[in-house]
């Protein structure tokens, strides 16, 4: 029998394959250990996946507990005060269960105006329809931010895919609306991490803008990671209908603090006078290594909570939020601009 | 709000209702017992307020715009006695701020005028509010814009309420912004590092940062931050401290307006939903640790020894 290393090298390499075998488990070890790395947790409050109810049994009979146990959480010099701060704390278990009958009630009533609301604004995927509604409007804002919550992978519309089918939506929206910048924010930055999500991103963002304009005129578009200096456009021309940007909380305090490092060591250096280290200096990095100041922030958590957003861009930020509410719909949306256009900013005045 | 066609009425004959000795001593009592359930659960440790609406308070009631800011006093030490009574330790409020200065001549001074003279009434005397409270009055803000003249009295305010012992401080920020405040930050980071006291670049982090804040290094993260009024903007108040862990409360109500009922409710909204947020914690904590607990190993070698394998396609 004649071997012949030959003939399968000539396959692989026509097959476009490596010809020695690659032993990839470092790569992979490697990988597996950033995954190992704790998560980033939400900010606190966002989502809750506990009953409410359970929650004040809990307590109460942690109560129980811990009125005839040992663990006293005052210091009290007599009986009576410890009577009286018992009574006291029974009373405020009490209004909390109050409370949470009431919050539910809310929460069911806030649920159905929103089904009520989505549906009687519903844009059809039309842009004409979203164009109407922005034309009533006195004002739109420049540059339009909106605050994601990355929801659980379990849950309806949850996870990776979720967030970037509300980006999609948010997208076509905005354009059909023309809004020129439209800035995402997600707590973790799960979609800047690599090139795929982007490319993901790009290719979903392409299919539902042609869902809304048809397959032969979709509008252009760029997506933008500012903390990783990267740019897609959606076709070979730079002129571009609209620009997203996608930050997280690094683009917040994080780089703020490392601006202040860079800064620092340039005075240091005497590169940087101390006196020319001026709010407009700030400025004007900031807008550069983050992106403008956004005119309306619109959250679509369910309570309001600006989860680390960067600090500096939200001087005079319009905020709008819609309690109770997970979803990004539009009608969330629609009702965010008109806010807007109703609101008067005056400067200290 | 049926009180609100005929507010004048309304506010008259309420406050002709407190006079009565008996009504007001009831309502004190019941006030004083509200404050002794909220100590019971958690209790925010700094809490800031925006006081918008002074102006427009004026002109829904055809007041001059003095009275406008004038209610606004009355309404802040109203806030500020309930704030310290139910166990909070620093309130913020936001006095004046550096983009103010665009408002005319007239009103600039009278607001200046009337922080001066509300903070020397709170301070003043050993038995006036602050002091006999044992409250600590700190100026937050760009003090270089301050007319030297005011700048003495408001020092002179806060040296005489200096009181090391004591943990309840009100933050005037007079004239401050956000942004200047991190600017001023990393300046002194800055001049800090030339003159060695930073010794390395990695020195500097989140902390530094707001240590070097007008705040100083010894103030509790924000909770709440109020702005009245109905305007759900910041403008730039607080930015770095109310995007972690803090409730924002935007509500409806002019400053003025804004009263025991409005504040005692935000206060047990947050108590309510702080809670449920450390219980959740515990409880998440619990069903970690359950979760942690299963599977005791299976070493493969100890398994019986399997049958011999074969295989069909046997070349050697």
């Amino acid at each position: 029998m004649i071997k012949s290393p030959k003939i399968i090298e000539d396959v692989r390499i026509n097959n476009d394959i490596d010809v020695e075998l690659k032993n990839i488990t470092k790569e992979a070890n490697i990988i597996d250990q950033k995954i190992d790395e704790p998560p980033i947790k939400g900010p606190p409050s966002t989502n809750r996946n506990i009953n409410i109810f359970y929650i004040i049994m809990e307590l109460i009979h942690n109560f129980l507990k811990s009125s005839f146990g040992n663990d006293k959480p005052v210091e009290t010099t007599s009986i009576l005060q410890l009577i009286i701060y018992y009574f006291n704390h029974l009373i405020l278990l009490q209004l909390f269960f109050v409370i949470a009958i009431y919050k539910n009630i809310q929460f069911i009533y806030r649920k159905i105006y929103l089904k009520y609301l989505t549906l009687t604004s519903y844009p059809n995927k039309s842009p004409s329809v979203i164009r109407q509604d922005v034309v009533k409007l006195s004002k739109i804002p420049k540059v339009l931010s909106c605050l994601l919550d990355l929801k659980d992978d379990d849950d309806e519309n949850g996870g990776k895919d979720g967030l970037i089918n509300d980006i999609c939506e948010l997208t076509a929206w905005s354009i059909s609306s023309s809004i020129e910048r439209l800035i995402i924010y997600e707590y973790s930055g799960l979609l800047s991490q690599s090139y795929d999500s982007l490319i993901d991103l790009r290719k979903y963002i392409k299919k539902n803008l042609g869902l809304y304009f048809g397959t032969d005129a979709i509008p252009t578009f760029s997506i933008k990671i500012p903390q990783k200096n990267l740019i897609i456009y959606s076709n070979e021309s730079k002129e571009v209908d609209i620009q997203i940007d996608l930050i997280s909380r690094i683009d917040g305090k994080p780089t703020l603090v490392e601006l202040t490092k860079t800064m620092s060591e340039l005075a240091l250096t005497k590169e940087l006078a101390l006196k020319d280290i001026t709010i407009d200096l700030i400025d004007e990095e900031l807008m550069e290594l983050v992106g403008p100041e956004p005119d309306l922030l619109i959250s679509f958590a369910p309570s309001l909570n600006l989860e680390d957003y960067p600090p500096w861009h939200i001087r005079l930020t319009e905020i709008y939020w819609e309690p109770d509410n997970k979803d990004v719909n539009y009608a969330v949306f629609i009702r965010a601009l008109q806010q807007f256009s109703n609101c008067k900013i005056n400067i200290g005045k | 709000m049926a009180l609100s066609s005929n507010p004048l009425n309304a506010t008259i004959l309420s406050s002709l209702f407190l006079k009565v000795p008996i009504f007001a001593y009831i309502i004190g009592f019941f006030q004083d017992f509200v404050f002794s359930i909220l100590k019971t659960g958690p209790i925010p440790r700094h809490v800031a307020f925006v006081m918008d609406g002074n102006r427009t308070y004026a002109k829904n009631h055809r007041l001059p715009l003095k009275e406008g800011h004038f209610a606004g006093a009355n309404s802040l030490v109203k806030i500020l006695e309930i704030c310290y009574k139910s166990g909070i330790s620093q309130v913020t409020i936001y006095a004046f701020s550096l983009e103010n200065f665009n408002r005319s001549k007239d009103e600039v001074d009278i607001l200046f005028g009337l922080l001066r003279d509300k903070l020397k009434l709170l301070a003043e005397n050993e038995d006036s509010y602050t002091r006999f409270n044992k409250i600590r009055i700190k100026i937050i803000g760009n003090k270089s814009f301050i007319p030297p003249d005011i700048l003495k009295d408001l020092e002179h305010v806060e040296q005489i309420t200096q009181d090391k012992a004591s943990k309840k401080t009100l933050n005037v920020c007079f004239p401050y912004t956000a942004r200047d405040e991190i600017t001023y930050a990393i300046k002194s980071i800055a001049e800090k590092r030339i003159n060695g006291e930073i010794l390395k670049r990695d020195d500097i982090n989140l902390k530094t940062i707001e240590n070097n804040f007008y705040f100083g290094d010894d103030v509790p993260p924000l909770d709440i931050l109020v702005r009245t009024s109905g305007h759900t903007r910041l403008s730039d108040f607080l930015l770095w401290q109310c995007n972690t862990n803090c409730t924002i409360e935007f509500p409806d109500t002019l400053w003025p307006e804004f009263g025991f009922i409005s504040m005692v409710s935000i206060l047990f909204k947050w108590s309510y939903y702080t809670t449920l947020r450390i219980e959740e914690e515990i409880m998440d904590g619990k069903n970690l640790e359950a979760a942690q607990q299963t599977q005791s190993p299976v070493l493969l070698r100890d398994l019986p020894q399997p049958p011999p394998a074969t295989s069909v396609s046997k070349k050697k």
